[in-house]
């Protein structure tokens, strides 16, 4: 039933952006409720003999009263972390076949994120770019950090192509502190190019996640006949192309930048998830929650 | 080429609807926005080529689809020399002609030995088979193609003395066509009569795949005398010489002088000398025929001295016997009907009937089942006994004619018949107030050899009702006045007026002699027939009361035409030979029938080659021995040949490539959709 309020063209029929995160997010816990794998802080961990100099605060007085012994009680520690996301905003973002289009589906991944790290009171900013930074919203866990982010993702506005060096270089001037950065991107780039872009963040103690934002027709164009098609981020740049090779000779030169792209990343030790702009948020969400589990 | 039903073509215009809906309508490729082209590659260029050439290729399947549609209902047609040598399949057809012309000479040996030639020129395989044609047409075996039955066909084959028909052996040649549907060539191996051929030449058309090829076995006339006719009566009754004239004619001979003898029995009886006119006829009379009782062979014979022999005899039968007796029935006292009727029949010539005369009263104690007929002239009333034995015999077959007066008014009843007499017309002999036969029915064998009756007038007549009888005359009132009714197995026929000269005056008529002895013999079962019948003509063996019985029939040769079983049912047979034909009934009523072969055959003038030429024009297949109508190379014919099969099968194929082209594109289209 939650299930349904994850999907992307339900989401889109919400306007406010904040209402979309919390739908996501809300839907997502409750539906992890049911699931025994997963928790997070403030959680029980176990119980330890007293030992001298433990904080009386721990001991577990219920215990105590029924078996006369100390035993403390032990929690999973509280952490905070700090998320970055980084939304890519170039005009191939805007290409959508379905009726959320890839932008949406990012500001909505972005801003579910923003939610749920606000929700566990880890420090979240955003950098939006294309070829260069559009936005940047420092990490923060101060009052009101929520609304900046979303306001932020709210107001990006579609650009010109994508370039991953200079937003990249931008981002390593700011970050002083380890967290988890998240991209949201089409990745239009050879993937060589991005990992090498990227990569860098791992050395400074990062995890990196590359959410790889594409649309159903961009993994597997299908059309009735031939099409003239205009790249998006260079309008000059147009071509002729047959529902044969869309069918073929494409499908398979996507499926093979996928692949590389997803086997560089891991290489380099970097996550990588391909959101399929069809499918639902949660997807995304999960995986975000896998990384920030394991590094804690 | 050319076309069987042109206006189809008009349908060329559906042509359109792929071209529109290929070249004309406009296929707008608007640009469409993409995320990135770094995927794609300038060389799928020639895919899309491709894809426009398949296109193409659609829109020509399409169009040729159509076409070829159009062009199926338009049956085309290409015109095709037809060598005589490609028929595959083809079947000789050997005719020999045994009618009795082929008797003249050694045309039939003739004959026979250019059949055998032709056999024995088949190729290895070919097939044939031998016919035998005259008046009708003998398979003489089966279509093989083993020289060795064929010959033995050819073997088997007699003479006859029917007439040779084209056309029925055009027909039987077409039957044969139609059955094989095999192209067939008919070879002909006869004198080719001109008097052979049909009246209507279409009757020897012949089918498109029948090659003719003929083989005259003369091609000039060949002179010929012949015994055309003899004129002879059937029967004799009186006793005396009779009367025999003969018609000797010239076919295609000088003048000459030939010698014509009149037999009997075989017994040379007269001979004359007689002067034939070139290609005319001549006349001889014979009156010396004394006939003795019995069924006797007569025959007239000629000199001839030409080639055909068969023709120089013509038979004729003739049978001396005692007339037979009819009963003449009148009230005393008034003789002059009887007077008139005796007159009348005495002077119809042989007089095959004798009359005996009673008046009413006479008539208690006499049984008509003796007397050939019984006439009522009359009669007011018959003695009870009498009319009961008049009753039973025409039940059996008898036959009574009833004149009706101002007695039979009086009865207001027709004596036998038991009609009603409804009135009696009166009109007086002063001024004009007399009627006439109005209407006659000529098909009556008591009046159709005579029906001027015109000038006849009668002042009495009585009406009745006919009922279901067959009225054969009627007066100017619609009186009928000769009724005919059947009775049983006999037959009573009545005579609204008198025999007398008082209530009519028919009997010093002229048509009152005919009348009276036409309707005597049909009455009393006289067959006045010809002295001799034709060969293939049919004689009735047996009518309806005679199931059962044996009917022994034996032909010129001696030999019995007919096997037991056929004797005891045959109800008729027939003539095949020329001579006698004795037939022998289980009645008594014995027959010899004279047989002539037709004296058409005896003109020996053969049909000319433009005819022949004619001829084989009527199929489309000829060629092989006529240099006119070769229009092609070593006697091709310039044939149309319907393509339409053929154009049906290229727009088969062409809509399976559609189909198969169409679907590659639609399935595109799917899963694009």
């Amino acid at each position: 039933m939650l299930q349904r309020f994850l999907d992307p063209a339900t989401l889109a029929s919400i306007s406010g952006l904040d209402l979309i995160a919390k739908t996501v997010v809300d839907g997502f816990v409750a539906g992890l409720h049911r699931s025994p794998d997963f928790g997070f802080s403030q959680e029980f961990a176990e119980y330890r003999a007293y030992s001298q100099g433990d904080d009386l605060r721990h001991v577990d007085w219920n215990v105590f009263a029924r078996t006369d012994k100390c035993f403390l009680k032990r929690y999973r520690g509280e952490t905070n972390s700090q998320l970055l996301i980084l939304l890519d905003t170039s005009a191939s973002m805007s290409y959508g076949s379905q009726p959320v289009h890839k932008l949406d589906y990012a500001r909505f991944v972005a801003a579910s994120l923003c939610y749920m790290a606000h929700g566990q009171r880890d420090a979240a900013g955003l950098i939006i770019f294309d070829e260069d930074v559009a936005n940047y919203v420092a990490p923060s866990t101060r009052q009101g950090q929520l609304f900046r982010l979303l306001h932020a993702i709210e107001e990006a506005k579609v650009g010109t192509h994508t370039d991953f060096t200079k937003p990249f270089v931008h981002f390593q001037n700011f970050l002083h502190r380890r967290g988890i950065v998240v991209v949201l991107s089409d990745f239009y780039e050879q993937p060589e190019t991005i990992i090498r872009t990227v990569e860098p963040l791992r050395y400074k103690g990062n995890e990196v996640i590359l959410f790889h934002v594409l649309d159903p027709q961009e993994i597997k164009p299908k059309f009735r006949e031939p099409v003239l098609l205009v790249d998006m981020e260079n309008a000059r740049e147009a071509m002729e192309v047959s529902p044969e090779y869309a069918r073929n000779q494409y499908r398979k030169r996507i499926g093979q930048h996928i692949d590389e792209l997803s086997s560089k990343a891991r290489a380099a030790g970097l996550d990588y998830f391909l959101m399929d702009t069809g499918r639902p948020l949660d997807e995304g969400l999960r995986e975000y929650l896998a990384v920030r589990k394991g590094r804690f | 080429m050319g076309f069987f039903t042109p206006w189809f073509l008009a349908g060329t215009v559906a042509v359109g609807l792929p071209i529109w809906l290929h070249l004309l309508r406009k296929h707008r490729t608007n640009p469409l926005p993409f995320s990135s082209l770094m995927f794609f590659e300038q060389h799928i260029q020639s895919s899309i080529k491709h894809r426009r050439l398949r296109y193409l290729l659609l829109f020509a399947l399409r169009t040729a689809l159509i076409l070829l549609l159009v062009l199926a209902f338009a049956q085309p047609y290409i015109r095709r020399n037809i060598l005589p040598t490609g028929r595959t399949g083809e079947v000789a057809v050997l005719a020999i002609d045994n009618s009795l012309s082929m008797r003249a000479g050694d045309r039939f040996e003739r004959a026979r030995r250019e059949a055998r030639a032709t056999i024995g020129g088949l190729h290895p395989g070919e097939r044939a088979q031998v016919l035998a044609f005259g008046q009708r047409v003998q398979a003489m075996g089966e279509v093989t193609d083993d020289h060795s039955a064929l010959n033995a066909a050819v073997e088997s084959i007699q003479l006859s003395d029917t007439k040779s028909s084209f056309a029925e052996l055009t027909r039987a040649v077409r039957s044969i066509a139609n059955s094989l549907h095999l192209p067939l060539r008919l070879h002909v191996y006869s004198d080719m009569q001109q008097s052979g051929l049909p009246a209507n030449f279409n009757d020897l058309r012949l089918n498109a795949d029948v090659r003719l090829e003929t083989h005259p076995l003369e091609t000039k006339e060949t002179p010929n005398f012949a015994v055309e006719n003899v004129v002879a009566p059937r029967r004799v009754y009186e006793n005396g010489k009779t009367r025999v004239l003969a018609t000797v004619a010239s076919f295609g001979a000088p003048k000459a002088s030939r010698t014509v003898s009149l037999e009997l029995n075989g017994r040379t009886i007269e001979t004359k000398q007689v002067e034939v006119p070139e290609s005319g006829r001549a006349s001889v009379e014979f009156l010396s025929l004394d006939v003795p009782y019995g069924r006797n062979k007569g025959d007239v014979k000629i000199d001839s001295a030409d080639s055909l022999a068969a023709d120089d005899t013509f038979y004729f039968s003739v049978e001396r016997a005692d007339p037979r007796r009819a009963l003449f029935v009148r009230e005393a006292g008034n003789d002059a009907a009887l007077g008139y009727f005796k007159t009348a029949l005495e002077a119809s010539g042989q007089s095959a009937f004798a009359i005996d005369p009673a008046t009413v009263d006479q008539t208690a104690n006499l049984n008509p089942a003796k007397y050939a007929f019984v006439v009522l002239s009359d009669v007011s009333s018959l003695p009870g006994t009498f009319e009961n034995e008049l009753r039973t015999y025409v039940r059996n077959g008898g036959s009574v004619l009833i004149a009706l007066g101002r007695n039979a008014a009086v009865s207001n009843q027709v004596p036998v018949s038991d009609a009603r007499v409804e009135a009696a017309r009166y009109s007086g002999r002063e001024g004009a107030m007399f009627q006439s036969a109005a209407w006659l029915d000529t098909s009556h064998p008591s009046i159709q050899n005579d029906n001027r009756w015109d000038d006849v007038k009668f002042y009495r007549a009585i009406r009745i009702n006919p009922g279901s009888a067959r009225v054969v005359a009627r007066l100017t009132d619609q009186t009928p006045l000769v009724i005919d009714q059947q009775l049983g197995d006999g037959h009573v026929m009545v005579f609204a007026s008198t025999f007398d000269n008082i209530d009519n005056d028919f009997p010093v008529h002229p048509a009152f002699v005919p009348f009276i002895e036409q309707t005597a013999r049909y009455l009393g079962r006289l067959d006045s027939g010809p002295s001799s019948v034709l060969v293939g003509a049919f004689g009735e063996l047996r009518d309806s009361k005679e199931v059962g019985a044996a009917v022994d029939v034996v032909d010129p040769r001696g030999e019995r035409v007919l096997s037991l079983a056929e004797a005891t049912k045959a109800q008729n047979i027939q003539f095949e030979e020329s001579g006698f034909y004795d037939i022998r009934r289980p009645n008594g009523r014995n027959e010899l029938v004279a047989v002539n072969a037709d004296r058409r055959e005896s003109d020996l003038t053969p049909a000319s080659a433009d005819t022949l030429t004619l001829w084989q024009n009527t199929a489309n297949g000829t060629g092989g021995s006529d240099p006119n109508a070769a229009n092609g190379p070593a006697g091709a014919t310039n044939a149309p040949m319907s393509v339409w099969w053929y154009v049906m099968l290229v727009v088969l194929a062409l809509a399976v490539a559609e189909s198969v082209l169409g679907n590659h594109h639609l399935s595109v289209d799917k899963e694009a959709a």
